[in-house]
């Protein structure tokens, strides 16, 4: 028996009757075909990707200005900060007055005027930067005010927020924004 | 199934007759049934068992697609990316690259209105350098106070106030967020903080649009 070998016709039978059996349509598979759906699907995603434009935003936080408390006077010198934006450029006040153009001195005049008709932001940030090293006492003074004509654009008082927040180094410089009201 | 027996002693076409020539193939003797049937059985077994791979099948990776549609309709549409960039309103660019702050009541300034949390409370004229008309304020021209502002934020601040002392937080104070346009003059922003402030808000997030440079 352990030698018995099937025959040609034989093998050739099994592999007829081993083939598997193909299944008519209506016996295919018992799952819902959700591949159409699917690439419908897929077709949104990639709309969807394509049209829509990613947009990052931020939020700057302010507070409303405080009026005097009546509290005493602050026994260490303080800056004192105020940003005057006009339409030739920044006007810088201090407590010692005025900052000068050229910002190193005090004096009348626009601290930082525009230059080729635009506002000089950068100009305004090394400013900013040389008031705050002026003394030891200002290293720990994040409070600016920040004021501006009436017809002074969002966008540039932004842009000058941007510039008083931090220095080159990405040190905090005045990050603590109050609105000014002209009157 | 059809079987085929096994076919008994004998001889076949092909076996040498006893007086004529050998034929040059003898038909082999067939196997037994039993064999022929277990390796019917095996053939078939090893067959079925193989996996059948038709086609590529996608479908994994679209379900993982629809998840990230649904993840990115979702996101988008909670957003403050899904804020209308017209050119009645274009937020301002900042350098600024902190999370946007998402609590508080929002208040769009476009070129033509302010909207209070979808609600339009006054119109802003062409000419806004001198803040909203006259008629919205609340004595004069020369005023700082926008009474349709100040009234749609009350019912707002008052249910701020409920849910704060609710959750515990401060009630003393609510916060905002601020849309403005780009080029929205600084008088009319003031009004708005300004009448912000006198309702009782007293912390604005201005909302940027974050860009490297301006």
């Amino acid at each position: 028996m352990a030698d018995e070998k099937l025959s040609a016709a034989q093998r050739s039978k099994i592999r007829r009757l081993s083939q598997p059996r193909e299944l008519a349509p209506d016996e295919e598979g018992g799952e819902l075909n959700i591949v159409p759906f699917l690439d419908i699907v897929t077709n949104v995603l990639m709309f969807v990707l394509a049209t829509v434009s990613v947009t990052f935003t931020a939020t700057i936080d302010t507070f409303p200005p405080r009026a005097g408390s009546g509290a005493r006077a602050p026994t260490t010198p303080t800056l004192g900060l105020t940003v005057l934006v006009v339409p030739d450029g920044f006007s810088l006040k201090a407590r010692g007055g005025n900052v000068a153009p050229g910002c190193n001195d005090t004096g009348p005049g626009i601290a930082i005027p525009n230059r080729n008709n635009d506002y000089d932001y950068d100009a305004l940030k090394a400013c900013a930067t040389k008031l705050k090293g002026a003394a030891v006492e200002f290293k720990d003074e994040m409070g600016v005010t920040i004021s501006g004509n009436p017809s002074i654009p969002y966008q540039v008082i932004i842009g000058t927020m941007d510039a008083v927040r931090k220095n080159e180094a990405g040190e905090d410089l005045f990050p603590e924004v109050s609105f000014g009201i002209a009157r | 199934m059809a079987n085929i027996p096994p076919t008994g002693p004998g001889p076949g076409p092909g076996a040498p007759g006893p007086g004529g020539p050998p034929k040059p193939m003898a038909r082999q003797k067939p196997a037994s049934m039993a064999l022929y049937k277990r390796m019917l059985r095996k053939e078939i077994r090893r067959k079925a068992g193989e996996p059948e791979i038709n086609f590529l099948n996608i479908t994994a990776m679209l379900d993982m697609m629809t998840i990230i549609l649904v993840f990115l309709l979702k996101s988008l549409s909670s957003s403050s990316a899904s804020l209308p960039q017209s050119a009645d309103l274009t937020m301002p660019k900042s350098v600024l690259t902190t999370e946007a702050s998402q609590e508080g009541v929002a208040i769009l300034i476009s070129r033509s209105q302010i909207v209070v949390d979808d609600n339009t409370v006054c119109t802003v004229p062409t000419d806004a350098t001198h803040g909203v008309e006259a008629k919205f304020k609340r004595s004069g021209p020369t005023d700082l106070y926008i009474v349709p502002l100040a009234n749609a934020l009350q019912g707002w601040r008052e249910r701020d106030r409920q849910l704060r002392l609710a959750t515990g937080k401060d009630p003393s104070a609510s916060e905002a967020i601020v849309i403005a346009d780009a080029g929205t003059p600084y008088r009319l922003l003031v009004e708005v903080l300004f009448t912000l402030g006198q309702s009782e808000f007293a912390k604005f997030h201005l909302m940027v649009l974050q860009s490297s440079k301006k």
